[in-house]
């Protein structure tokens, strides 16, 4: 049984372009899929659909036997709290600390009040403090997120979504904004904690390098459509020309 | 380089020459209106009364107004111990007036700011607020003395009023400038608004709500003067109006603007003091 189920998926900002058109794929529990493409594919939006950052125009979403498409505030907040959430600019609040912002992830468990106060339990700081030692940036943890380097700064983003107990974690251009050496960390991380928590992870990526080396499975996009789908060795040089287009492909690799 | 622009894209000015300003409906109103502004100014002082104003002798008789004002103040009226507590008096109506009023602005700020509420309320909520600020200070405070009687009482909600309405413009304006992408981080989390709003909002927005507070503190405290000579308010600004209007004694007047510069200045210093404790990140971004 398939974790995340995309149907017939179609998304317009404007109602005259189609953002998104006819998307349609499934996803297995414990997955780590790639989605490629050029800048203004739609991968950002695909992710967006799934946890209903922005409304879905037409088609089916379904998360863990849930249909996501017509969800309404509490609903939302429940599914929002299972699917973690990465970004390309961190998104941390930047004068509040390290250990602040991972706790951040556990308000989707909170009512209004305790999470207004800033309640959280012993066991979540545990394993706050748990996830940042395994992230390498435990020493940090009552540093302003302010005063890390980028790649520290994505580690605290990982670490909050990761203290969600999510089911599904979609991570939007993780490592765009990163130095090759910090990307590597980054995605040496998410690699391995995903897979030992056995957490479905969905990456949006650039370099069709980094997606064959840590995916299971590559999803191509361009113009809004899928034009691959397939395991990673599967991804032959044509099939990536079809993803790019021929010429802005031998600009990339250069 | 082939120019593979399409000139349709470039903008000229009318002698040829490649204008950089998207030459916009609002950039154009913007400069008439500042136009408009320079000639009303200039006609203004073309249509005064000068009549019996006899220029050179009047700037004479101010300089040495001025100077019996601030070269010998001394109180003639009351005493030290008295010139304090109305001091205090003015400024516990500042106060008043600032503290409530933020207290309240807040709530209303968040429903203006148009990253945080649906549009057609923020609309509703800019549109009475620009309203109220419309209306100057004492005429609000002239209004509720209708209800309340000239008074302090008056006073302060007229300036609590005018306060509200600044700071809800401020403030929501300080919450618009949040990173689009720490509230898109914290809903994604399955956060709810309030959390949103007292983790993501309020500590990215604190300093700026802070001096705006401060800012309107200093800016009541000088109300409060007014209000209280024109609302008969008491405190400091009564003694001055009693002073200048009904004893015409230049020196307790000096003094008396001296107290109040002096308060003034605290003020400044305790608000630098303050941020700079609290708050050093501010200073140095
Ligand atoms: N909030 C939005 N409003 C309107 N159009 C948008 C919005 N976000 C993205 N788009 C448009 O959708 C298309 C796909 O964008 P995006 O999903 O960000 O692509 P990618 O992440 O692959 O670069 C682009 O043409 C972009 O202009
Ligand atoms: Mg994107």
């Amino acid at each position: 049984m398939a974790l995340l189920q995309i149907a017939g998926l179609s998304k317009s900002y404007d109602n005259e372009t189609k953002v998104l058109k006819d998307i349609s794929f499934n996803v297995k529990a414990g997955e780590f899929v790639s989605i490629i493409g050029p800048s203004g594919a739609g991968k950002s939006t695909l992710l967006r659909c799934i946890n209903r950052m922005v409304s879905i125009s037409s088609g089916e979403v379904i998360f863990d036997n849930a249909q996501v498409t017509s969800m309404k505030k509490r609903a939302l907040r429940q599914l929002r709290t299972n699917i973690g959430m990465v970004f390309q600019h961190y998104n941390l609040v930047p004068r509040l600390t390290v250990i602040e912002n991972v706790l951040h992830g556990r308000f989707g468990y909170k009512s209004t009040l305790q999470g207004v106060l800033g309640r959280f339990t012993e066991a979540e700081k545990e394993q706050a403090f748990y996830l940042l030692r395994k992230l390498g940036i435990v020493e940090h943890a009552y540093k302003r997120c302010d005063q890390l380097s980028g790649g520290q700064q994505q580690r605290v983003g990982i670490a909050r979504a990761l203290i969600q107990d999510p089911k599904l974690v979609l991570c939007d251009e993780p490592i765009a904004s990163l130095d090759p050496n910090s990307s590597k960390i980054i995605m040496d991380h998410l690699k391995s904690i995903t897979s030992e928590l056995g957490i479905t992870c969905l990456v949006n990526l650039h370099q069709v390098e980094v997606a064959q080396q840590y995916s299971d499975r590559i999803i191509g996009l361009n113009h809004g459509e899928v034009v691959f789908d397939g395991l990673n060795y599967q991804l032959t040089e044509d099939k990536i020309n079809r993803i790019y287009g021929t010429q802005v492909r031998e600009l990339i690799t250069v | 380089m082939e120019t593979t622009m399409k000139p349709t894209y470039i903008k000229r000015k009318r002698n040829g020459q490649i204008s950089i300003k998207a030459g916009s409906k609002s950039e154009r109103g913007i400069r008439w209106t500042i136009i408009l502004f320079v000639v009303l100014t200039i006609a203004a002082f073309m249509f005064f009364d000068y009549t019996g104003l006899e220029l050179w002798s009047a700037i004479i008789e101010t300089g040495q107004n001025l100077k019996v004002m601030f070269f010998q103040p001394a109180l003639n009226h009351f005493t030290w111990a008295e010139a304090l507590y109305q001091v205090g008096v003015t400024l516990g109506l500042a106060v008043l007036a600032t503290v409530i009023g933020s207290v309240i602005a807040f709530f209303l700020a968040l429903m203006a700011a148009t990253n945080l509420t649906k549009e057609w309320i923020t609309k509703f909520v800019r549109v009475i607020v620009a309203f109220i600020r419309a209306v100057p200070t004492v005429l609000w405070v002239l209004i509720f003395a209708i209800a309340a009687g000239l008074g302090s009482e008056a006073a302060v909600l007229g300036m609590l009023f005018h306060s509200i309405a600044y700071l809800v413009k401020a403030f929501s304006e300080a919450f618009e400038e949040v990173d689009k992408g720490i509230l898109e981080a914290l809903k994604a989390t399955g956060s709810g608004w309030w959390h949103v709003v007292t983790h993501g909002v309020l500590p990215s927005t604190f300093t700026y709500l802070l001096s705006w507070t401060f800012l309107r503190f200093e800016i009541n405290f000088s109300v409060a003067v007014a209000m209280g000579a024109a609302a008969g308010a008491g405190g400091i600004g009564f003694e001055l109006f009693m002073a200048s209007g009904f004893y015409f004694d230049l020196r307790e007047v000096g003094f008396i603007t001296y107290a109040i510069l002096l308060i003034a200045i605290i003020l400044e210093v305790f608000s630098t003091r303050l941020k700079n404790r609290y708050f050093p990140s501010s200073m140095s971004k």
